[in-house]
C-alpha cells in the first residue's frame, strides 16, 4: 500500500508538472505573449523595453518558467499586471467562496440522492424510479445554466422570493445569514441538476448487487429485508458510488464556472472567466494549476477509496493504476 | 416408412416465409431500433432540427441580423411568430441561424473526436506494450487538465472564431472515445479470426481497419451520438460566457447570454433558445440510447403485448 501510494503521488507530480508545462506554454504561444498586452501600442521603444525588463519578460523563456515554477510551488503566484495585486489574494477568496457553494451543493446531492437511489432500487419501474430516470436524463440534456436562469426568473424576479445573484447584499457582508438566503437559489439548481444522475448510479450499483447471489442466499435463510437491503446489498453497492465520487470530487472546483456566472457568485470560475477576459496571466494559470491539484487529489482518493471499501482490491506497486 | 404426415394448425391466411439465410446482426438491430418509439421520435425531432438548420438561409423570414426599429421587444405576432428581440431582431431567424452554428458544432466535434480518439486508441490497444502505457499515461494527463478551463482559456486567448471554437473542444473531448477503441481492441485481437488473419500474412494496418476498427464500430457509433449533445451542451456554454461565435452571428448560446441582459423585460428571450437546445440535445441523446440498445445482443427484441397473446391463445390449447 504504501510503496504504491508513493508510485502515485511521484506520477501526480509529474501530472502536475506537465500541466504547468503546458499551460505556460500555452499562454506563451498566444499572439505575442502577454509582452504586446502590457505595452501600449504608441509607448516609445525604449519605456517598453524598460516596462518589460521591470516584469521580468525580456528573459529567456525558460529561465521565466523556471521562476514562475519555484514560487508557485512556494506558494507565490506573482502580482496582477494590471493592479498589481498579489494574486494570492485573489485566488484565495475566490476558491473559499466556491468551495462554500460547491460543497454545500454536493452533500446535498449526495444525501438525497443516495437514499433515493436505494429506495428506487427496491421499487424498480415504479413511481419514484421513473421520475428520476425522466429526471437524469432532462439534466442530461440540457445546458445547466439555461437551468439557472429559469430558476432566477421564477423565483427571484416573478415571485420574488429569492435574491437574484451574488453572494451578500451589500449592506450584509459578512453576515452568515444573508449568505445562507442568497445561496438557496443556486444550491437548489446545482442539487437538481446533479442529484438525479447519482440516484441513477446508486440505483444501478444497488440493483447489480441485488441480484448477486449471496443476497439471495440472505433472503433463503430468512434474514430480513431491511437487513439485506443496508447489511449486505448496501455496503457492497456503495464500493462503485465512492469511486465515482473521487472522481466527481474535482468538479466541485472547476464545474461551478457557469453557475457562478450566472449568480454573480465570486468563486473559481468566474474570476477564471472574467481573468481570461482581462488576460491576467498570473491569475489564469495560479487557477489553472489549483484546479488540476485538486484533480489529481480526487483521483487518488478515489483510488484509495476503492481499495479501502473492496477488499478484493490489492493496491501493490504494479499494475493497480488504472490504465 | 412412412411417417405420419403432421399439419400444422395454422390458419390458412397466414404464410411463413423460411429464407435459408438467417437475420443479419445489422438487421435485427435495425428491427430493434425501429421497435423503440423513442429513439423513433428522437430520430425524427432530430431530422426536423437539422432539415431547418439546412434550410435556414431560404425559409428565415428575415436575416437574422435585421433590425426593425419599428418592432422593438415586440410581442408574437403574424410578422414575427415569436417576437422580436430587445433591438428588434426576429426571434425565429435567430432561431434558424443559431440552430446552423450549434448542430454543425455538434456534429464537427463529433466526428473530430471520434477521428482522433479512433486513431489514438487503435495504436494504443493495438501495438500494446509501452506505446500503449505511453499513450495512457497521455490521457490521464489530458483528463487532469479542466477541460472547460482550458476550453475559455483558448478561446479568451485566441478569440472566439468557429474553427478554434471545433478544434479546441476536439482536443478537449477526444479521450473517452480513445479509451473505448483501446478498450475493444484489447478484447478483440485476443479473437481467433485476428489471430488468423496474422497467420496468414495480413498486414498489421489491415487487422487494425478490417478485423478490429471494424468490430468496434458499434460502441464508436453510440459514442460518437452521444458526444453530438455533449458537444452542443458545451458549445451553448461557451457561447454563454461571450466565447463562441461573435456577433453579427449567433448560436442558441448567445442567444441565451444576450437574454440575461433583457430577463427584467421579457423573460422569454432566454425561453426558445434555451428550449431549442434542450429538445435537440434530448433527441440526440434518445437516439444514441436507441442505437446502443438496438446493438446490444443482450436486449431483446421487445414483442408487443396484443402479438404476445395471438400466440399464448394460438399455442397455449
Amino acid at each position: 500500500m504504501s510503496e504504491y501510494l508513493i508510485r502515485r503521488l511521484l506520477q501526480s507530480v509529474l501530472v502536475l508538472f506537465l500541466i504547468s508545462l503546458v499551460s505556460f506554454g500555452l499562454i506563451h504561444a498566444a499572439p505575442g505573449g502577454p509582452a504586446t498586452i502590457y505595452i501600449k501600442p504608441n509607448q516609445s521603444p525604449e519605456i517598453a523595453k524598460v516596462q518589460l525588463h521591470n516584469m521580468g519578460l525580456d528573459r529567456p523563456i525558460h529561465i521565466q518558467y523556471w521562476s514562475w515554477l519555484s514560487k508557485m510551488v512556494q506558494g507565490d503566484f506573482g502580482i496582477t499586471f494590471k493592479a498589481g495585486r498579489p494574486v494570492g489574494d485573489l485566488v484565495w477568496p475566490a476558491l473559499k467562496n466556491t468551495l462554500i457553494l460547491m460543497t454545500t451543493a454536493w452533500v446535498m446531492q449526495l444525501l438525497i440522492a443516495i437514499p433515493w437511489g436505494i429506495y428506487n432500487s427496491t421499487r424498480q419501474y415504479g413511481l419514484s424510479d421513473n421520475t428520476a430516470a425522466v429526471v437524469a436524463y432532462a439534466g442530461m440534456s440540457m445546458p445547466a445554466f439555461w437551468f439557472a436562469i429559469l430558476m432566477q426568473e421564477f423565483f427571484s424576479l416573478k415571485l420574488d422570493l429569492l435574491p437574484l445573484s451574488n453572494m451578500y447584499a451589500i449592506n450584509k457582508q459578512g453576515q452568515i445569514l444573508d449568505l445562507i438566503y442568497h445561496m438557496v437559489l443556486p444550491v437548489t439548481v446545482l442539487v437538481i441538476i446533479g442529484m438525479a444522475g447519482y440516484t441513477r448510479y446508486a440505483r444501478a450499483s444497488m440493483l447489480e448487487v441485488l441480484g448477486q447471489d449471496y443476497v439471495r442466499t440472505a433472503r433463503a435463510k430468512g434474514v430480513s429485508e431491511n437487513k439485506v437491503i443496508f447489511k449486505h446489498a448496501l455496503r457492497n453497492a456503495l464500493i462503485p458510488i465512492v469511486t465515482i465520487l473521487g472522481l466527481d470530487l474535482p468538479g466541485i472546483v472547476a464545474g461551478a464556472a457557469l453557475t457562478e456566472t450566472v449568480f454573480n457568485w465570486p468563486g473559481m470560475g468566474r474570476l477564471f472567466v472574467d481573468m481570461a477576459y482581462a488576460r491576467e496571466y498570473s491569475v489564469i494559470m495560479a487557477v489553472t494549476m489549483i484546479v488540476a491539484v485538486f484533480v489529481i487529489i480526487g483521483n487518488l482518493i478515489a483510488d484509495i477509496l476503492y481499495a479501502v471499501v473492496d477488499p478484493r482490491v490489492r493496491l501493490s506497486g504494479k499494475g493497480a493504476t488504472s490504465a | 416408412m412412412s411417417q405420419p404426415v403432421v399439419k400444422p394448425a395454422l390458419p390458412a391466411e397466414e404464410t411463413y416465409q423460411l429464407s435459408t439465410k438467417p437475420e443479419s446482426l445489422l438487421q435485427q438491430a435495425f428491427k430493434k431500433f425501429f421497435n423503440n418509439w423513442l429513439a423513433i421520435s428522437g430520430l425524427i425531432i432530430m431530422l426536423i432540427f437539422i432539415t431547418l438548420a439546412l434550410l435556414a438561409p431560404y425559409i428565415q423570414p428575415y436575416p437574422a441580423a435585421k433590425i426593425d426599429l419599428l418592432s422593438l421587444d415586440a410581442p408574437p405576432s403574424a410578422a414575427h411568430w415569436l417576437g422580436t428581440d430587445a433591438i428588434g431582431r426576429d426571434i425565429v431567424s435567430r432561431l434558424l441561424a443559431g440552430s446552423r452554428v450549434s448542430l454543425l458544432v455538434g456534429f464537427s466535434v463529433a466526428a473530430g473526436t471520434v477521428f482522433v480518439g479512433s486513431v489514438i486508441g487503435s495504436i494504443a490497444g493495438f501495438f500494446g506494450g509501452w506505446i500503449d502505457s505511453f499513450l495512457m499515461r497521455f490521457i490521464d494527463v489530458m483528463l487532469s487538465f479542466p477541460g472547460l478551463f482550458l476550453n475559455i482559456l483558448v478561446l479568451a486567448i485566441f478569440g472566439g472564431q468557429f474553427i478554434y471554437l471545433i478544434l479546441i473542444m476536439v482536443f478537449t473531448y477526444w479521450m473517452g472515445v480513445a479509451r473505448l477503441v483501446r478498450g475493444q481492441f484489447l478484447q478483440l485481437r485476443e479473437m481467433q479470426y485476428v489471430e488468423a488473419a496474422k497467420a496468414t500474412g495480413v498486414p498489421a494496418w489491415q487487422i487494425m481497419f478490417n478485423h478490429l476498427l471494424r468490430n468496434a464500430t458499434g460502441p464508436i457509433i453510440v459514442s460518437a451520438t452521444l458526444s453530438v449533445g455533449g458537444a452542443i451542451l458545451s458549445e451553448s456554454a461557451l457561447s454563454f460566457l461571450g466565447l463562441g461565435v461573435q456577433p453579427p452571428q449567433t448560436s442558441w448560446g448567445q442567444m441565451l447570454s444576450n437574454s440575461q441582459e433583457y430577463m427584467l423585460t421579457n423573460p422569454m428571450y432566454a425561453v426558445y433558445p434555451g428550449m431549442c437546445i434542450f429538445l435537440t440535445v434530448l433527441a440526440i441523446n434518445f437516439v444514441g440510447d436507441g442505437i446502443r440498445d438496438a446493438l446490444d445482443p443482450r436486449q431483446k427484441v421487445r414483442i408487443k403485448k396484443g402479438r404476445l397473446e395471438q400466440w399464448r391463445a394460438r399455442y397455449s390449447k
